[in-house]
């Protein structure tokens, strides 16, 4: 794992995500989308660092402190050792994967959130599925720059 | 064990005091508010468009209609003051103001939550709760200020509630999160379009200044009473630039 190589590209997702995106009314999870890729192309052990440190991240830019970096870690860890089990290589499983978590994921942050007492919007299933959704278009087609960038060879069929 | 600490940090962040969490937050935007506006103003020009010829701009006739609603509004209240108290001199409102210029950093604005990053803090006289404006109307207020870096609380957020006039009377108006706000029970019917002037706060807001218009009116589910949503009247996502109004500055 080349981590001076990962710092940069979640502090440049993170920069990306908290300006040029901020002003689109539809807009993919760079965070998020690299939270799956290296669930899925790290060993376990470092997809849980970089599940935390990515929540951490998005905690920075976002409006509270801990949830995410909470929600991220618990299930970039999973996602990680579902991938021991089930190989998540293939664009549409990876689809399902980036779809299935950003879901799963934004529900736990408004868990979390209404535990620390912040509000929860009335209309939060809207959004939360739009991010998920378009996320999980966007997301696969992310992987191969990403992998470029931390020097990963991509295998889309089979396990590590 | 790994996962085990990293989780127990995540738990310390999120029960530890905002305000201390809050620092991470800050710092974070400050180092990097350079790549931030960069970015920012790259998405802004992305979506600019050419302005016609001898036409006013959008946002520049936005920002004259605001202003034209704040005088008369003073007018308005002066008119008033001069009727009860001719014999008292009386300052009028905007001039005991005192306007931080502050440039937005980043912007958040969606169903969740409605947030602006300002590159003034503490040092330059912010306190929690003073009003934002931009182009001459309320967007908000200050939730959180550190030394040179503050947080604006959207009157859209919904975490958000602020004191209205409406028809004479002040009303509560509870953000919705995008870009509305909800007033609920009013007792009678307002016009779409009519403006939504925030009431005045000792301390923080000596007269009162545009915020909104009505959007949408439609009846409560009680019986004639009526529910009204309010959008803002500047186009908060392109902001560049507002500024944050100071009760009696320094001389």
């Amino acid at each position: 794992m080349r981590w001076f190589r990962f710092a940069v590209l979640i502090l440049l997702a993170t920069v990306l995500q908290a300006s040029f995106f901020a002003d689109l009314n539809i807009k993919p999870d760079l965070l998020l989308i690299l939270l799956v890729f290296f669930a899925v192309y790290c060993n376990t052990t470092e997809a849980i660092i970089t599940s935390f440190t990515i929540g951490f991240a998005a905690d920075l830019i976002g409006r509270t402190m801990g949830p995410q970096m909470i929600s991220f870690g618990l299930f970039g860890t999973a996602l990680a050792y579902l991938h021991n089990v089930i190989a998540i290589r293939k664009m549409t499983y990876q689809f399902f994967a980036i779809f299935v978590t950003a879901l799963l994921a934004g529900l736990l942050v408004y868990f979390l959130n209404f535990i620390k007492g912040e509000p929860t919007p009335p209309n939060m299933y809207a959004p939360l599925f739009g991010i998920a959704l378009y996320s999980a278009l966007v997301g696969p087609f992310l992987f191969l720059p990403s992998a470029w960038w931390m020097r990963i060879k991509i295998n889309r069929s089979g396990r590590r | 064990m790994l996962f085990t600490w990293f989780t127990l940090a995540g738990l310390i962040f999120l029960f530890s005091p905002k305000n201390l969490t809050n620092k991470f937050q800050f710092a974070f935007h400050r180092i990097f508010s350079l790549p931030l506006s960069i970015g920012r103003n790259i998405s802004l020009s992305a979506g600019a468009r050419r302005p016609l010829g001898d036409v006013v701009s959008r946002d520049e006739y936005k920002r004259l209609l605001n202003h034209l609603a704040n005088v008369t509004q003073q007018r308005d209240a002066e008119h008033q003051n001069v009727e009860k108290l001719a014999q008292m001199r009386i300052i009028p409102g905007w001039e005991r103001m005192g306007f931080v210029p502050a440039d937005v950093i980043t912007v958040s604005i969606n169903e969740l939550r409605s947030e602006l990053i300002l590159n003034r803090g503490e040092d330059d006289g912010l306190v929690k709760g003073q009003f934002v404006l931009a182009d001459n109307s309320i967007i908000g207020t200050i939730s959180d200020v550190d030394a040179r870096t503050a947080k604006v609380r959207l009157f859209t957020d919904p975490k958000s509630s602020t004191v209205v006039r409406i028809g004479g009377s002040d009303w509560l108006m509870q953000g919705k999160g995008g870009s509305l706000a909800r007033v609920e029970m009013i007792k009678s019917k307002v016009k779409i379009g009519t403006e939504i002037m925030a009431s005045k706060r000792p301390g923080f807001l000596d007269t009162a200044v545009i915020i909104g218009k009505v959007a949408r009116c439609e009846r409560n589910a009680e019986p004639l009473l009526w529910d009204i949503e309010v959008e803002p009247v500047c186009n908060i996502q392109k902001a560049e630039n507002v500024h944050i109004i100071v009760m009696n500055p320094p001389e």
